[in-house]
């Protein structure tokens, strides 16, 4: 008798590769043909992986049509077998696999709107933190602000778009008309977050990009309006700074600040 | 361990993100909410947000899909320990999953795949049910699944091998009456045979649903109102087990609120009905 373990990954096999081995250890039904019964098995597998990147990816199916979307999810699905128990991660590949995968690659746009799509999910159920409010900020001695540091909201991360997809993707969200893709003049950045449990993002110009990206890395304030000076002109470099900080508190950017005392 | 037998809950419903506003902003006519419990084992945001509202006003027992209980890979830890905080933050009613595997090598098919009825399988799963327990530090609740083949090398029928898990494991088990209806037609065996064959003091919840008809086979699709045939089996199964906390089951074609629970008053009609039929039937 085949052992339970050989069993399987026989049932596993015929499943994910086509083998037909497994044939032989199930029965015809006094209705249908074993082939037809074991086949309920293959379709549901790839049936239920494309329901959920369709889910995942509803922009992205939108943008490629039924007939494009269906071509990429059926080679992600071949060559990504869902090694997760929660399915909720089996598409965490799908941008990267769109971005290097014949005829997807040489559309960058589509692989951009799937990282837009990806970093909206992973935003909506991402870590909670309580914001940092703008009465926490205004608690803090004028002297200290030089060495405050921030902490950005743990759902917040910024992407970088050689592409219009994020405009192509906000016209497929409205149910229009999409601009026509286009490569950019200038890397575009695009932070993503969580703020009050909606999923949000916001295109930023270089010189916030920057800023943001160096306060991550915990740089202090009194650095960041220096960078932010070097970056684009000493003239109202300190407004302009405060500016962006402020606008990260209003949205729940981010989820704390210290004074660094090192 | 906590050993005790959950209580009766009532009518309850399979909690959906399409219901949530209703159930959150109206007061629908349900006892309890049936979570899946995968649906919940993320970092955080509004889905655990709104469970955490949900669970202030409803009892809710967690339903897993992956636990893969019957699988000859090694037990997830990783699973179960998120499972176990999940637990911690909801305090489920009871915990249950399904009496099947879902994958090997590290792979997971998304689907609850059956079980060959063996001496081996037995031994396998009736460890695998104990070590679960003994980490969660309660009992299990299994739940029969709809399959769609037999196995040449199967050595009892489906319900002396979930009959002798439950017994063997010293688990509970969820009945769910379209499954056994859906396995019953594919496989041609009895719902009587099922039904009087499984120890009525393990049954701890119903599980009904629609499924969709294939002619020569019948697919667990959860996506249509449940039939007349199941209704009538539901009625069966009622009248054989006694009062059994019952929840309809829809994933798919999900419809408004309003839809699930006017099938849910369906269930809570029969059950009334079998019920007064055998006060009836003992004052004669």
């Amino acid at each position: 008798m085949t052992s339970l373990k050989d069993l399987q990954d026989s049932f596993q096999r015929g499943i994910l590769t086509g083998d037909d081995a497994i044939l032989g250890e199930v029965n015809d039904s006094a209705r249908e043909k074993r082939t037809v019964l074991f086949g309920v098995y293959r379709n549901a597998y790839v049936a239920r992986l494309a329901e959920i990147l369709g889910e995942d990816y509803e922009q992205v199916h939108a943008y490629l049509g039924d007939a494009g979307f269906a071509k990429l999810v059926k080679s992600y699905i071949d060559a990504n077998p869902s090694d997760q128990r929660n399915v909720r991660w089996f598409g965490r590949h799908f941008p990267a696999f769109a971005r290097e995968t014949a005829p997807f690659a040489n559309h960058p746009e589509v692989a951009e709107i799937a990282a837009l799509e990806k970093a909206l999910t992973d935003a909506f159920d991402g870590p909670d933190a309580t914001p940092l409010g703008i009465e926490d900020l205004a608690s803090i001695p004028a002297e200290d602000w030089p060495h405050l540091t921030f902490e950005p909201h743990p759902t917040a991360v910024r992407l970088t778009f050689d592409t219009n997809a994020a405009a192509i993707w906000s016209a497929l969200k409205d149910e229009t008309a999409p601009p026509a893709p286009m490569r950019l003049p200038e890397p575009q950045a695009i932070l993503v977050w969580r703020q009050d449990l909606m999923a949000r993002f916001r295109p930023i110009g270089a010189e916030e990009s920057m800023m943001w990206n160096e306060a991550g890395k915990g740089v202090r304030f009194g650095v960041l309006c220096e960078m932010v000076a070097t970056f684009a002109g000493e003239d109202d470099a300190e407004l302009r700074a405060a500016t962006y900080l402020r606008g990260w508190v209003d949205t729940g950017m981010l989820a704390g600040c210290r004074v660094a005392t090192d | 361990m906590n050993t005790s037998k959950p209580p009766y809950l009532g009518f309850g419903l399979g909690l959906r993100p399409q219901h949530y506003e209703e159930i959150l902003n109206g007061s629908p006519a349900v006892d309890w909410f049936e979570v899946i419990s995968e649906n919940y084992m993320i970092p955080g945001g509004q889905p655990l947000r709104i469970l955490d509202q949900i669970r202030e006003r409803y009892p809710v027992v967690m339903h897993g899909v992956s636990m893969s209980i019957a699988s000859t890979a090694p037990l997830d830890m990783d699973y179960l320990g998120a499972l176990k905080a999940l637990a911690e933050r909801v305090d489920p009613k009871w915990i249950s999953d399904h009496l099947c595997w879902t994958g090997v090598h590290g792979m997971n098919l998304h689907d609850l795949l059956p079980i060959p009825y063996t001496e081996e399988a037995l031994d396998h799963v009736v460890d695998r049910v104990s070590q679960v327990q003994d980490f969660l530090g309660r009992r299990l609740t299994l739940e029969n699944v709809s399959t769609y083949v037999t196995f040449g090398q199967s050595e009892m029928t489906e319900w002396e091998f979930v009959t002798e898990v439950a017994n063997r494991a010293d688990c509970w088990l969820l009945f769910d009456v379209n499954n056994v209806y859906v396995s019953a037609f594919n496989h041609g065996f009895s719902t009587d045979a099922f039904l009087h064959g499984v120890p009525r003091d393990r049954v701890v919840q119903f599980h009904v649903a629609g499924h969709s008809h294939e002619e020569s086979h019948i697919i667990d699709t959860h996506d249509h109102p449940v039939c007349p045939e199941v209704w009538d089996f539901y009625r069966e199964t009622v009248a054989h087990f006694g009062p059994v906390s019952t929840m309809i089951e829809r994933d798919d074609n999900i419809p408004p609120l309003a839809e699930v629970v006017a099938e849910l008053d369906i269930a809570r009609k029969i059950a009334g009905e079998v019920s007064e039929n055998a006060r009836l039937a003992a004052a004669e």
